[in-house]
């Protein structure tokens, strides 16, 4: 039997005007799909009323969507299994996504108690550049990590880079996650993905706006941006080159988020974007404690996260020496012993930092510092 | 005596590479047998060629079974191979890398699996540590001669046991000869629990640990010797999806 179920109007939370926008939003994926690479005029067109959308974008399928939109029947789109209807009208729609530019319907995975529940947390939202550098994953993860420690909801894009590496950082810390996702449910994600889609969907939520198992392409994950940026109250972002990768940060600041970014190389290109921020004026973020004392400025008692005690604190003079080292630049054991550190003397100090969790390996087998390291 | 030193081209085909083309042909990993075998751009090998090196990695021979004969010949060899760290040859440059997370999935499936786990060590080579080449921090005579050293430590402490090289030790050998100190289990304790090695892993680390020991001329393993075959050790970086 099919995984999906015939959705009965009946029971739907959400009523039909709205299921049949997202049915009709589903339609113009095509169009809306040349339309995405200018994100505010995707994010205007997204605004519109149902009728205004059809004579902007339709074209010559005008005619057709338009009599199909009036025949309309809320029946005729199936739920996935574990997929709850949300619309604006419903009660339980989360207050966030109410104003003008946000999603008419949201459909999430988990359900709509599941929601409310995490967004009873704070939410931060965590986004950066899907091309991200070793430097940005851990930076991620680490934030992840602390945040969901500390009880806070993680949300995230269910994209490659910074998102996908801040949900799977925080579903292991225990935490619980929110992911957007471009695309309708139930559309598999790629492999590398669907490990991680399959533990949002058991701990935490996932949330489209799309009917269930049709494709969102690029326009798709552009919008998510709208419901990303409403969700949190604070987004912080962790590496982003000064193109695409920064709309989710314009977009939370001009709905008047708290926008924070994590400092990083000037001379990296993958940095350029939240330096920018920075300069700008966005808060400065280096590791989880930074975001939760942005949260809760006083330093009450939840705003200490275990998991950013300093690591280095406890460390032998020898190690943390080693770990500063790699933390400047010298990250291959070769790099090591052209600063005098002798072979087996760097072997093994980079061994023992890897068994500790303070090391990780990157990209062509590189160690990269796991977590801030801390200013001593 | 010359020991061989056989380097296929990656489009060799299974048949070439193990053989049993035609009656009585032996492919490469006869041919090397007590040599090399050196394999150029793993990743571009054809997945079910680089499959069948399992069989001669572990036991050191292969059977050839055709229709109207069968075989076994002997293939004791050191596998060396090379590979880019990813489909454009610059993961971990920073931003000379154009690969895509989709591609580097792909790539990493490639290399990824049984084959792998039967590789000892690993060594990253980084363009910007290129200029060290000029400058070895030992001649090859030099390293010549501390490996042949090292190779008759092992061969006086293996005599008893038919057998020559730390490859060959089994699990009960290791237990015998690769002891470890206090700080040493609980290292191997220790990256056991992370989960940075598995059991197969272990051993690995384990021999690779008692070769270094041999290297130094050490009877004992020492910490940093065992430090040293953690830091060689192939899972990260190759199999490990990074954002894992």
């Amino acid at each position: 039997m099919s995984p999906l179920e015939r959705h009965p109007p009946s029971s739907a939370k959400a009523c039909a005007s709205c299921v049949r926008r997202s049915w009709l939003l589903a339609e113009l994926s095509g169009p809306l799909e040349f339309l995405a690479r200018d994100r505010a005029r995707l994010h205007e067109l997204l605004a519109l009323e149902d009728d205004e959308l059809l004579d902007a974008v339709a074209g010559r399928r005008r005619v057709e969507l338009k009599s199909r939109h009036e025949r309309f029947d809320a029946g005729e789109l199936r739920l996935q299994a574990g997929v709850e209807a949300l619309c604006r009208h419903d009660p339980a729609y989360p207050q966030a996504l109410r104003d003008a530019g946000g999603p008419r319907m949201l459909y999430v995975l988990g359900g709509a108690r599941r929601l409310a529940k995490l967004a009873a947390a704070p939410v931060v939202l965590i986004a950066g550049s899907r091309r991200a550098s070793d430097y940005g994953i851990e930076m991620s993860r680490s934030l992840a990590r602390g945040l969901a420690a500390a009880g806070i909801t993680v949300l995230s894009a269910m994209s490659d880079g910074i998102a996908l590496a801040a949900q799977l950082a925080a579903l292991e810390a225990g935490g619980r996650t929110h992911a957007v996702i471009g695309a309708g449910l139930g559309v598999p994600p790629p492999a590398r993905r669907r490990g991680v889609y399959e533990r949002v969907a058991r701990r935490g939520c996932a949330l489209s706006e799309l009917p269930c198992g049709r494709p969102g392409r690029t326009w798709g994950a552009a919008a998510g941006e709208r419901i990303l940026a409403r969700l949190s109250g604070s987004t912080v972002i962790v590496e982003a080159d000064e193109g695409r990768d920064l709309s989710t940060g314009r977009l939370a600041q001009e709905l008047g988020r708290t926008l924070a970014a994590v400092p990083g190389r000037v001379t990296s290109p993958l940095s350029a974007g939240t330096n920018a921020l920075l300069m700008e004026g966005a808060l400065m973020v280096r590791g989880p404690r930074d975001v939760l004392e942005l949260l809760y400025p006083l330093s009450t008692p939840s705003a200490t996260a275990p998991e950013d005690a300093s690591p280095g604190r406890s460390l032998s003079p020898r190690l943390r020496a080693t770990l500063e080292r790699v933390g400047m630049g010298c990250d291959t054991p070769e790099k090591l012993t052209a600063v005098g550190v002798g072979l087996d003397d760097a072997l093994l100090a980079l061994s023992e930092l890897e068994l500790m969790g303070l090391l990780g390996r990157g990209d062509g087998g590189r160690y990269v510092p796991r977590g801030a390291f801390p200013p001593s | 005596l010359r020991r061989p030193f056989r380097a296929p081209h990656h489009s060799i085909t299974t048949a070439g590479l193990i053989g049993g083309a035609r009656r009585g042909c032996i492919g490469e990993v006869v041919l090397a047998h007590n040599g090399v075998l050196f394999l150029d751009e793993l990743s571009e090998f054809a997945r079910p060629t680089l499959e069948a090196l399992r069989q001669p990695l572990e036991d050191g021979r292969v059977a050839i079974s055709r229709a109207r004969h069968s075989a076994v010949y002997p293939s004791r060899f050191m596998l060396v191979a090379a590979t880019n760290p990813c489909p454009c040859g610059y993961s971990g440059e920073g931003e000379l890398c154009r690969c895509g997370e989709a591609d580097m999935a792909r790539h990493r499936r490639r290399l990824s699996g049984p084959l792998l786990d039967r590789i000892d060590l690993v060594v990253n080579l980084h363009r910007s540590d290129a200029g060290e080449l000029s400058t070895p921090a030992i001649s090859s005579a030099q390293a010549r001669e501390q490996v042949s050293a090292a190779r008759e430590r092992q061969a006086e402490r293996l005599r008893g046991e038919r057998i020559s090289v730390n490859a060959q030790m089994d699990v009960r050998l290791l237990g015998e000869h690769a002891r470890l100190g206090e700080k040493g289990k609980e290292m191997l304790l220790s990256a056991r629990e992370s989960g940075l090695l598995s059991a197969r892993g272990e051993h690995r680390v384990l021999r690779v640990a008692r070769t270094i020991a041999d290297l130094n001329g050490s009877e004992r393993i020492r910490v940093r010797d065992l430090g040293g075959a953690i830091a060689l050790r192939p899972e990260p970086g190759l199999a490990a999806s990074r954002a894992a």
